[in-house]
C-alpha cells in the first residue's frame, strides 16, 4: 500500500513524500508507530539527504503539535531514524533543546499536552532514549551532552541509568565469584592439612560398623528357625500372603533383643554418626575438590579416594538397612505422634458416640491387627467410623435428613404433646383477689401454638464471584458484582486469561422463548432416549441453532425494513439533486462529497479512537457524582435544609419566643 | 581557501587583507564547538567572562555563588574519549570560602590590562576586589556604597589606572588601584549604574549606561558629564567617511549639538560661538585627533554643565534601564541594549542615534549583559534570553542564533585571537564556540571517528 502511495506521490512531489509518511504515522492512535509506515519512512529518508532533511524538519512539525500522543510517536520515529542516520544526528542536535522541551516538557512554562497519561508516558520514554543516545553518541555531539547533563544535574531529573546498572551488576557478580572462588580456595587449603585425619576418622567408623554387624550375624543363626516352623502350621488365605511374606522379611532381620541391645545401640551410634556427619561431610568435600579451579596431583588422588570413601559409605549404609537396624529417630517420634493424633480424634468422636481409636479395635474381632502397631493405628481409627456407620444405619439416614436448628428454649419439649401446668413453680398468689386455680393446665395445643419455633431468615452466604475481565493495564477485573460489572458488563464464566468460556447463552432461558422450550423437551427426550453424554452435545448444538434462527430472523426483519428506508431515502435524495443540481461541477462534487460521507458514516457505525477523542475527558464516576452534588439545585437544597434545621433548633431553644 | 593562499604567495593579496578574510570567514562559521569543553566549577549562574587581551589565552568567569575561576582555552588539561573532547578544567578558583572572598554573586570579572598577574571582580556585596593571579589574594579592596553591577578599566590608557564601578547607587566611582583610594565620582544618573565603558579611542572618556535609561558620557579631566546620548536624535545610518564629504558631515556633526545648545539658557553664547568658529577652523580640526574633538566639545558644554538644560539632562537612550554598552574596536561607535529589548548603535562623534533597525529580539531586562564584538567591528553577539544572536551591526539582520544554553545567557566574550566565542548562562555553563575542523583535519579523526558516529542503516 505504501509503495503504492509513494510512487503515486512521487510524481507529484517527491519531498512530500517523507512528511507525509511521517504525519501518518504519527495520526494514529497505538502506543507504536505502525511498522510497515516505519520502514517506508526508512527506506524514504535513506535515500537522499534532501529527504533527511525533510525528516527531521516533518518530525519536529510534528513535535510542535498540541497532542503527546503525536509528540510520543514523533519521538518514535526520530529514536529510530537517530540512531541510524548521522546527518540526521547532526540536523537534530542543533536546536535540541527545542526538541528536549517539547518531547520532556522541562520548562515550566512549555508544559506537555494532554492527555496526561501519554504525556507521563512521553517523558519517560523520552528520558530513556536521550540517557541512552548520550551513551552511544554523547561523544560526538555536544548538545547531547549538555542536555544529559542540564537535566541530570541541574533540573535533577531520574534516569533510568541502564548502562550503570548493568555494569554495576555485573561487578557484584564479579566479586561474588571472585569471594566465593577465595572461600573454596580456603576450604581446599584446609583440607589438605586434615585430609589424613578426615579419612581415617571415616575408616575407622566404617571398620567398627562391619565388626558390629558380624556380631550380630553371628548370634542370628539360632534365632532364624522357629521363624521357619511357624510357617507350616498357617492356612494361606491369598490376602493375607503379602502380609504374610513381609513379616518373614522381617523376621529375617535380625531382632533386637535384650542380649544384643548394646551392640545394636552402638551400631546405632556408628550409622547415625556416618549417615549425618561423614557423609555430607564427604560429599561436600567432592564438590569442593570438583569446583576448585587448581590442577595437583594432591586433589585428583583425593578425589578417586573420597568417591571410593563415599561408595564405601553407602555400601555400608545399605548394608545396615538390610539388616534391619535403619535406627533413625523416626519411628520413636511417630508413637508419640500418633498417641497425640489418637486423642484429638476422641474428643471429636465423642459426639459421634464412638469410644477411643484403640478401644474399638480391641472390641470389634473382624479387625485385623497386624503385628506392628504403630502402622495399624490410623486404619483402625478409620475403620472405627466405618463401623460406627454401619451399627446404625437407619440413624445415620435420619442424621441428614434433620434439619439443623439453633438452640433454644423449645428444645426443652420437642416433640412432647403433653399439657402442662400453668403454675409450673408452685408459686402462692396470696392475696390476689381473683380466682386462684392452682391446678390450671394450659392445652397441648396452646403450648404447641405458643413454642412455634421462629427464625430470623439468614441468606446462605453466597461467593460472589470476581468479575474477571481482562484489564487494560493487565490482570483481571477483582470486582465483585452479582449480576452485572459496572465496566465490563454481565458477568459470565471466564477462563484463566479472562475470555469468556462459550456457553449456552443464558437469556434465551429466561426470556421462555418457544423454540427454547421445544429445544429443552427434545433434550430431555434425548438423555431418555440414548446415551446421554452422546446426546448432550447434539442437543445443545441443535438448541444454540434454534437460538440463532430466531435472532436471525428478527435481525432480518429489521435490516430488511432498515434497506427499504434507505432505498426511500435514496431516491428521494437523488430526486432532489437532480432538481437542485445545476451544471456547475462544484456544487456536483459537492454532493458526491457529501454522499461519500453518508456512507463512511452508515459504514462504519462503531466509533474509532482517535486522536481528538483522546483529548476528549472520560467523565468518571467522580464527575458523576460531582455534577449530582454541585448542581444548583441540590446546593439549594441542601442550604435550605441546613436552615430549616436551624430555625427548629433555634424555636425548641426560645419557645417562647416568636 | 586555497585560492586565498595562492593569491597571497603571488602577493596579490595583501597581508593584512589576507588576514581579516580569513577571519572573518571563521567568525562566520562558529558553531558549538564538540571537541572542546570548559568544565564549569560555578555553583550559580555565570555573570561575566573576558579574555586577557595580551595573549588571548586565560578566560576569567564570574558566577552567582560568589566564585571566578580563571581558565586557559588553549591547553586542555584533560581528555576524554580517544582525545576527542578537550576539557579545560580552572587554573584556579577563588569562592566565599577563601578569606577574602566574596560573599554574593560575582557580577563582573576583568583582567588588569596590561598583564594577567591581576584580575579586578566586582560583587553584589558591595566591594570591588583587585586580586593577584598567582597568590590568588585580594591585594587592593574597595568599599562601594552598593550593589556593583559592572566595572571596567580601559585598554589603551598609559596614564591612569583607574577601575570605574557602577553600582546600585546613582554615582560612579572610579578606584585607583595604585593608591587604593576613590579618584573620581562622578554623578548625573538618576538611578543606579548598570554599566560602564571606556571609550576604545580616547583614555579619558568613559560611559555608562544606568537604570534610569541614560547613557552619559565623561571626561574625567573634567567635572560634569558632557553628553547624554539621546534616542530621538538620530541620523540616518552610518555617518559617510570623512574624506568624501567633510562640509556635510562637519554640519551634521555640529548640527545637533547645537540645537540643544539653542534651547538652553547660554543659547545667544552658543551661537556666537557656531558663528566664530570659521570654515577654516572646521577644516584644520578634521585630521586632528578625535580625542582633541572631544576637547573641543567639552570646552563647549563644560560651561553648560552646572545647569545643563534640563532637556538635554533628561534625555534617555533607552526605555527603561541600559542593560549593556560595548564601544567598537575602532572607538567610533557605542552599541547599547536596553531592557526594551532594542539594540541601539550611537555615532560617538556626533551622538547620533544611528537608527539601524535590529530583528526582533527579547532581552533580559534584569541583569546585566555583557555584550561581545567581533574583531572587525561587523558583528555583534547578543544574548537572547536561552540563545546568543549574531546581529550585523550595519544591516540588523541575524546572521546564526546559537541554541546550546538551557537557561538565559549572561554574558559572551569572543576571542579575537582564535575566533571563539565564550557564553556563560544561569545554567553554571560555559560554552565554547568555534569554527568547526577543517577539512585536512576531518579526515584524521574520520578513522576514529568511523566506530561509533556513522550511517548505521540495518534496513
Amino acid at each position: 500500500m505504501e509503495n503504492e502511495e509513494m510512487s503515486r506521490e512521487g510524481e507529484i512531489d517527491a519531498a512530500a513524500v517523507v512528511a507525509r509518511l511521517i504525519e501518518k504515522a504519527t495520526s494514529s492512535t497505538d502506543h507504536e508507530v505502525d511498522p510497515r509506515l516505519l520502514k517506508a519512512i526508512k527506506s524514504a529518508v535513506r535515500s537522499s539527504d534532501d529527504e533527511v532533511r525533510d525528516a527531521v524538519r516533518a518530525l519536529m512539525d510534528q513535535m510542535k503539535k498540541q497532542h503527546s500522543q503525536v509528540r510520543y510517536l514523533a519521538v518514535l520515529i526520530v529514536d529510530e531514524l537517530f540512531m541510524r542516520s548521522k546527518l540526521f544526528r547532526s540536523l537534530l542536535v542543533v536546536n535540541f533543546d527545542q526538541f528536549l522541551s517539547l518531547s520532556i516538557g522541562f520548562r515550566r512554562n512549555l508544559p506537555l499536552p494532554p492527555p496526561s497519561t501519554i504525556a507521563s508516558t512521553l517523558r519517560s520514554k523520552s528520558i530513556e532514549i536521550l540517557e541512552k543516545w548520550n551513551a552511544s553518541f554523547g561523544i560526538h555531539y555536544r548538545q547531547l551532552r549538555l542536555g544529559f547533563d542540564y537535566l541530570k544535574n541541574t533540573l535533577k531529573f531520574q534516569f533510568p541509568n541502564r548502562l550503570e546498572n548493568a555494569t554495576r551488576l555485573q561487578q557484584e557478580r564479579r566479586e561474588r565469584e571472585i569471594r566465593s572462588k577465595q572461600i573454596l580456595l580456603n576450604k581446599f587449603q584446609s583440607l589438605k592439612e586434615r585430609y589424613s585425619l578426615i579419612k581415617d576418622e571415616i575408616q575407622s567408623t566404617i571398620d567398627e560398623i562391619g565388626e558390629c554387624i558380624e556380631i550380630l550375624h553371628a548370634k542370628e543363626a539360632d534365632e532364624s528357625i522357629p521363624a521357619e516352623d511357624d510357617e507350616v502350621e498357617e492356612y494361606r488365605p491369598p490376602a493375607l500372603q503379602q502380609i504374610r511374606l513381609d513379616s518373614l522379611k522381617e523376621g529375617e532381620k535380625v531382632q533386637e533383643s535384650t542380649e544384643n541391645k548394646a551392640v545394636f545401640d552402638v551400631l546405632r551410634e556408628l550409622h547415625r554418626l556416618l549417615v549425618s556427619k561423614h557423609l555430607p561431610a564427604v560429599q561436600e568435600w567432592m564438590s569442593v575438590l570438583v569446583r576448585v579451579d587448581i590442577t595437583d596431583k594432591f586433589r585428583d588422588t583425593a578425589l578417586k579416594e573420597f568417591i571410593d570413601l563415599r561408595n564405601n559409605i553407602l555400601s555400608v549404609k545399605k548394608k545396615c538397612s538390610e539388616l534391619g537396624c535403619v535406627f533413625d529417630d523416626g519411628p520413636v517420634q511417630r508413637e508419640d505422634e500418633e498417641d497425640l493424633w489418637e486423642e484429638g480424634k476422641i474428643e471429636i468422636n465423642v459426639a459421634g458416640e464412638s469410644s477411643g481409636a484403640n478401644s474399638s479395635v480391641e472390641g470389634s474381632a473382624h479387625i485385623v491387627t497386624t503385628d506392628n502397631g504403630n502402622s495399624s493405628a490410623p486404619h483402625a481409627s478409620k475403620s472405627s467410623d466405618d463401623h460406627v456407620l454401619n451399627l446404625t444405619p437407619e440413624r445415620s439416614k435420619l442424621l441428614a435428613e434433620a434439619p439443623v436448628v439453633t438452640w433454644g428454649l423449645f428444645l426443652d419439649n420437642w416433640g412432647s404433646n403433653r399439657d402442662a401446668p400453668a403454675n409450673q413453680r408452685g408459686l402462692e398468689l396470696e392475696g390476689h383477689w381473683g380466682r386462684v386455680d392452682s391446678d390450671a393446665v394450659i392445652p397441648a395445643e396452646k403450648i404447641a401454638e405458643l413454642s412455634v419455633h421462629r427464625t430470623l431468615y439468614k441468606e446462605q452466604p453466597v461467593e460472589i464471584q470476581p468479575c474477571h475481565a481482562p484489564l487494560k493495564k493487565g490482570g483481571l477485573c477483582q470486582r465483585r458484582d452479582l449480576k452485572v460489572c459496572p465496566f465490563h458488563g454481565p458477568i459470565v464464566p471466564r477462563d484463566s486469561e479472562g475470555n469468556p468460556i462459550e456457553q449456552i447463552p443464558r437469556k434465551g432461558l429466561a426470556k421462555g422463548e418457544p423454540s427454547a422450550h421445544a429445544a429443552e423437551v427434545v433434550s430431555v427426550l434425548a438423555e431418555t432416549e440414548t446415551d446421554p453424554n452422546m446426546d448432550k452435545l447434539t442437543v445443545e448444538q441443535v438448541f444454540k441453532q434454534a437460538v440463532r434462527n430466531v435472532r436471525e430472523r428478527d435481525v432480518d426483519v429489521k435490516t430488511s425494513k432498515r434497506a427499504k428506508l434507505a432505498r426511500v431515502r435514496e431516491h428521494n435524495e437523488a430526486v432532489l439533486r437532480d432538481a437542485a443540481v445545476t451544471s456547475t461541477s462544484y456544487s456536483e462534487a459537492f454532493g458526491e462529497h457529501n454522499e461519500a460521507f453518508h456512507g463512511n458514516k452508515t459504514g462504519t457505525k462503531t466509533k474509532k479512537a482517535t486522536l481528538s477523542s483522546m483529548l476528549r475527558k472520560k467523565i468518571t464516576a467522580k464527575d458523576r457524582i460531582a455534577q449530582r452534588l454541585l448542581s444548583t439545585r441540590a446546593t439549594d437544597a441542601s442550604s435550605h435544609q441546613l436552615m430549616q434545621g436551624e430555625d427548629s433548633k433555634y424555636r425548641e431553644a426560645f419557645p417562647n419566643q416568636w | 581557501m586555497w585560492k586565498e593562499v595562492r593569491a597571497r604567495e603571488e602577493g596579490a593579496l595583501p597581508p593584512n587583507s589576507f588576514a581579516s578574510r580569513i577571519r572573518s570567514r571563521r567568525t562566520s562559521t562558529i558553531e558549538l564547538s564538540h571537541r572542546k569543553e570548559i568544565v564549569s566549577p560555578h555553583h550559580g549562574a555565570v555573570n561575566s567572562l573576558q579574555v586577557d587581551s595580551i595573549e588571548g589565552r586565560y578566560l576569567l568567569s564570574g558566577a552567582s555563588d560568589g566564585s571566578a575561576a580563571a581558565f586557559d582555552v588553549q591547553h586542555a588539561t584533560d581528555h576524554e574519549g580517544d582525545c576527542l573532547i578537550a576539557k579545560h578544567k580552572s587554573l584556579f578558583v577563588v569562592d566565599k570560602h577563601l578569606e577574602f572572598g566574596h560573599k554574593y554573586a560575582i557580577s563582573s570579572v576583568l583582567w588588569y590590562p596590561v598583564d594577567t598577574g591581576l584580575f579586578v571582580t566586582g560583587s553584589l556585596d558591595h566591594h570591588v576586589k583587585v586580586w593577584d593571579t598567582n597568590l590568588t589574594q585580594v591585594v587592593v579592596d574597595f568599599k562601594m556604597p552598593g550593589k556593583v553591577y559592572g566595572t571596567a578599566m580601559s585598554a589603551i590608557a598609559t596614564t591612569h589606572m583607574l577601575i570605574a564601578a557602577g553600582s546600585e547607587d546613582v554615582q560612579v566611582r572610579l578606584c585607583d588601584i595604585a593608591s587604593g583610594a576613590f579618584t573620581h565620582t562622578l554623578s548625573g544618573h538618576r538611578d543606579g549604574v548598570m554599566t560602564v565603558e571606556w571609550s576604545a579611542s580616547s583614555e579619558w572618556i568613559l560611559m555608562t549606561g544606568g537604570c534610569d535609561g541614560a547613557i552619559r558620557f565623561w571626561d574625567i579631566r573634567r567635572a560634569g558629564c558632557f553628553l547624554v546620548l539621546d534616542q530621538s536624535r538620530s541620523q540616518l545610518g552610518r555617518r559617510p567617511p570623512l574624506s568624501s564629504n567633510t562640509l556635510s558631515s562637519n554640519s551634521l556633526k555640529k548640527g545637533p549639538i547645537s540645537r540643544t545648545i539653542t534651547s538652553g539658557q547660554y543659547s545667544a553664547k552658543g551661537l556666537a560661538n557656531q558663528r566664530k568658529s570659521p570654515l577654516g577652523s572646521a577644516m584644520k580640526q578634521l585630521p586632528s585627533l578625535r580625542k582633541g574633538q572631544f576637547l573641543s566639545k567639552g570646552s563647549t558644554v563644560q560651561r553648560l554643565h552646572p545647569g545643563m538644560s534640563s532637556g538635554q539632562n533628561r534625555a534617555t537612550a533607552h526605555y527603561g534601564a541600559v542593560t549593556g554598552l560595548k564601544a567598537t574596536g575602532d572607538g567610533m561607535y557605542l552599541i547599547s541594549s536596553g531592557s526594551d529589548s532594542r539594540l541601539r548603535v550611537w555615532d560617538i562623534e556626533s551622538g547620533c542615534n544611528t537608527l539601524v533597525n535590529f530583528e526582533a529580539m527579547r532581552l533580559l531586562t534584569t541583569k546585566a549583559l555583557q555584550l561581545a564584538i567581533s574583531d572587525d567591528s561587523s558583528m555583534v553577539f547578543v544574548p537572547c534570553m536561552a540563545s546568543v544572536k549574531l546581529y550585523d551591526v550595519w544591516s540588523g539582520m541575524v546572521c546564526q542564533t546559537f541554541h546550546g544554553h538551557y537557561e538565559s545567557v549572561n554574558c559572551c566574550c569572543f576571542n579575537s585571537h582564535d575566533q571563539e566565542l565564550y557564553t556563560g548562562s544561569n545554567d553554571r555553563q560555559i560554552l565554547v564556540w568555534s569554527t568547526p575542523y577543517s577539512a585536512i583535519f576531518e579526515e584524521e579523526d574520520e578513522k576514529k571517528k568511523s566506530v561509533t558516529d556513522q550511517d548505521n542503516w540495518s534496513d
